[in-house]
């Protein structure tokens, strides 16, 4: 094999194109094909990941559609509640309208009293809140109490009745004063 | 053998040690890598330009897509809402105590020789039962028998539609009034009945059945 003699000079510019050689590397992988592999690599992870939604998007859209189909008995459930609470302050319509419902009842003078209200715990109810209210019949008998009890709780969903306080008036016994807390639930306003 | 004489072997020398420059060998070295790199660059970058326009068409897709898929997810968030809210008020719903059959049960229970001066009635927190304060006056031959009879016919009636049903005696005396029934004067007594029961079979029947209770 023929050994090879190199003088200082040549040493040097091997030394120089070598250095050059690194130089190019360095640049080309730095600042020419570095930054397009991530731009390229980014891009694909894109395209994934827009594929995917779009994949899933259709999914999405079709549980919408089968959620309404479900649901129908619910919103038409929710609405008929909602409706059970009209606009306004409970203050301002609750008692006029019980005062109605008793006076139809053939239980005149019926008041209602706010005692309080307060929020509900569950998540599911934030938007809903619970008014406790003490409703006062003056004057009425046993029978027409009844019914007007039973007419109140089947057209009151939203209202329970927690005590009933009914003691006979002192000057005629044959009828009763009637002492009722009630509790409903209603949108808040 | 002829003579060959070399004239020029310095011009020779200096040819070959041109073309043994490493710095020119390792510059078209350099150049060729060079053209090869340039090459890759380009296949690479027209692969990232041809990625580019899928980028843009699954871009273009979505766009058109997205205000559907927001607009769905809004809606199912909302449905899922109102099924919760409609769960939770069905609940409170049918978890209340009714008080109309009650009070028709009791009406049913009291005759003609008791009657009833209060019925205080509370339902404990939770719905976890009913205590209900009766006060009244029984009379009769045995006004103490009357009353009992009434705390029996409390107890079997409210036996029929509520569970671990109470009829206690609170009080029980004998008063001094007598009461005219019937054109006979009877003895009076006065007696105060403690019940409790829980309603939660019964409170989960249904609404109450607007009946006309008596007293």
């Amino acid at each position: 094999m023929k050994k090879l003699n190199l003088t200082k000079d040549q040493i040097q510019k091997l030394l120089l194109s070598s250095i050059g050689f690194i130089v190019l590397l360095y640049v080309y992988f730095t600042f020419f094909l570095g930054p397009l592999n991530r731009s390229r690599d980014s891009m694909l992870m894109s395209i994934n990941d827009l594929q995917g939604k779009v994949g899933s998007s259709k999914n999405e859209m079709m549980k919408a559609t089968n959620l309404e189909n479900q649901a129908t008995a619910a919103t038409t459930r929710h609405a008929a509640l909602k409706a059970s609470s009209p606009e306004g302050a409970p203050i301002a319509w609750f008692p006029p309208r019980m005062k109605a419902f008793f006076a139809n009842q053939q239980i005149d003078k019926a008041t209602a009293r706010l005692e309080g209200s307060i929020p509900f715990k569950e998540a599911d109810l934030a938007d809903w809140m619970r008014y406790n209210w003490m409703l006062d019949l003056p004057q009425t008998d046993f029978a027409t109490l009844g019914k007007a009890v039973a007419e109140l709780e089947n057209t009151e969903p939203l209202l329970s009745i927690h005590r009933l306080h009914i003691h006979a008036a002192a000057d005629d016994p044959q009828f009763q004063q009637v002492n009722l807390n009630v509790a409903t639930v209603m949108l808040k306003r | 053998m002829a003579l060959h004489l070399n004239l020029l072997h310095e011009e020779f020398q200096e040819q070959r040690q041109r073309q043994r420059d490493p710095l020119k060998i390792g510059m078209m070295v350099l150049g060729g890598l060079g053209a090869l790199m340039f090459l890759y660059y380009m296949f690479n970058a027209y692969k990232t330009l041809e990625i580019r326009s899928r980028l843009n068409a699954v871009q273009h897709d979505w766009s058109k897509v997205e205000p559907k898929v927001t607009a769905s997810q809004k809606r199912s968030a909302e449905l899922n809402s109102i099924i919760g809210t409609t769960k939770v008020l069905d609940q409170i719903i049918d978890s209340r105590f009714y008080w109309a059959p009650f009070l028709e049960k009791l009406s049913r229970c009291v005759a003609l020789n008791a009657q009833l001066m209060s019925i205080d009635g509370t339902v404990l927190e939770d719905n976890r039962g009913v205590n209900v304060m009766i006060e009244g006056l029984a009379a009769g031959r045995e006004p103490r028998a009357a009353a009992e009879e009434l705390r029996q016919l409390l107890l079997e009636q409210l036996g029929q539609g509520y569970h671990d049903v109470k009829v206690e005696f609170k009080t029980l005396e004998d008063l001094d009034t007598l009461a005219n029934i019937g054109g006979a004067n009877m003895a009076m007594a006065r007696f105060g009945l403690s019940v409790a029961f829980n309603p939660s079979a019964s409170a989960l029947k249904g609404p109450s059945s607007p009946k006309t209770p008596r007293k």
